[in-house]
């Protein structure tokens, strides 16, 4: 059974491999030295005004949040939409429930402004 | 295959590294991190139960702790955020006293 | 057997790299790679849609929550003192402990009897079918009997989740929201 999933190995020994050739290839035929301007980030371009580690405001944290938790609602989706005929009515009560639920998150997620990016 | 007792095994180290790593650590995301590959662990000997025991409920039951690891991480790294926010530093040692 | 094993060293060496590497961006990339190996043991154990689940939700979300927070409080570096140095070397002796308690307990002879070992891979899906079905015949995918089970039998603790995942939305609203402004 786990024969079928031959084609994903090769895939990943494939794009492997290709990561290793670009990367093996630039480095055996790319120039050497560092000169200067090498180690900036735009080599010839707009020199940066501040470091890029600076601190990522809070609400791409808030919003990674949000979509793990609807993210995990949706995993639930599917095995409910490949069973819904065999369900019927039952399934969809059920999946109302469930979805009626998280609505009142959403909906309170919503109120209080933490969509919004302005 | 191998055998299931090996499953039980590697799920045990896996475990183990994970409580080490609460232990050992003082930065709450790595402890967070560890928690998360204890919780891991455990789907391993649910996932091993079902396949030996020809039942998908040790499966439906790895959805679970999976819905319920991701609520936890929500919540804690809320939590992490906040008390950052108020002291400026996330070492546990700091967050010793009840008092905000 | 071979795949096993390598997937189980890859693991533990992940999970050691992660416990002790000092860049906590590190620490997280080595437990996508821990979660990868566990998704590829999933599907060795006929769990298909519980390793498609393990990479969209571990590796998918979960640790891009996680790089979000790392950047998010230390973008310099790392932890520098250690207040407890002894609490190290009793941290590892506890652990060591119970994994010693683990293998002796899957050495007594009871247990091992009781536990058995996996039956043969054609019969897992068959004997599911059957309970399902009622008839072997009919092919019948993992998802789907994934489905039937945390939709009949598991209807319960399948609404409960949604209160989980409501309160985790409130609870990272609360939590959050507090310092947009």
């Amino acid at each position: 059974m786990l024969e079928s999933y031959g084609p994903v190995l090769i895939l990943i020994l494939l794009s492997s491999a290709l990561a290793a050739l670009v990367l093996g290839l630039s480095s055996i035929m790319g120039p050497r030295g560092l000169g200067r301007g090498a180690r900036d980030t735009y080599e010839s371009g707009i020199i940066p005004t501040t470091s890029a580690r600076q601190r990522f405001p809070v609400r791409f944290a808030l919003l990674a949040m949000l979509f793990l938790v609807f993210d995990i609602e949706v995993i639930f989706f599917y095995p409910w939409a490949v069973i819904f005929r065999r369900l019927g009515l039952y399934g969809l009560i059920e999946m109302l429930l469930f979805i009626g639920l998280l609505f009142v998150g959403y909906i309170y997620a919503f109120k209080k402004g933490a969509l919004n990016w302005e | 295959m191998a055998p299931l007792s090996y499953y039980f095994i590697l799920s045990a180290v896996l475990f183990t590294i994970g409580t080490i790593g609460v232990l050992i650590r003082k930065n709450p995301l790595i402890m967070f991190m560890s928690i998360e590959l204890m919780l891991n662990a455990a789907n391993l000997s649910f996932a091993s139960f079902a396949r030996a025991r020809n039942l998908l409920s040790g499966q439906v039951i790895a959805f679970f702790v999976i819905a319920v690891a991701a609520a936890e991480v929500v919540v804690g790294l809320a939590i992490i955020v906040s008390i950052f926010r108020s002291r400026q530093s996330v070492d546990v040692d700091d967050v010793s006293m009840l008092k905000g | 057997m071979f795949l096993f094993l390598l997937l189980a060293v890859v693991a533990v060496a992940a999970s050691i790299a992660m416990i002790t590497a000092r860049n906590s961006i590190h620490s997280a990339l080595f437990l996508v790679v821990d979660f990868f190996c566990l998704a590829v043991l999933y599907l060795t154990l006929n769990a298909e849609f519980l390793a498609a689940v393990q990479i969209v939700v571990y590796a998918g979300a979960i640790m891009v929550l996680f790089l979000f927070v790392i950047t998010l409080l230390n973008p310099g570096n790392e932890e520098t003192d250690d207040r407890l140095r002894g609490q190290r070397p009793l941290a590892v002796a506890l652990g060591l402990a119970l994994l010693v308690e683990v293998a002796l307990l899957l050495r007594t002879q009871a247990i091992r009897d009781r536990l058995g070992d996996f039956p043969p891979a054609t019969s897992f899906f068959e004997q599911v079918q059957t309970r399902i079905n009622g008839t072997p015949t009919a092919p019948i995918g993992n998802v789907q009997a994934i489905g039937i089970e945390l939709f009949t039998t598991y209807v319960l603790p399948f609404e409960v989740v949604s209160i989980v995942l409501l309160l985790a939305v409130i609870g990272a609203v609360v939590l959050a929201k507090r310092q947009l402004r």
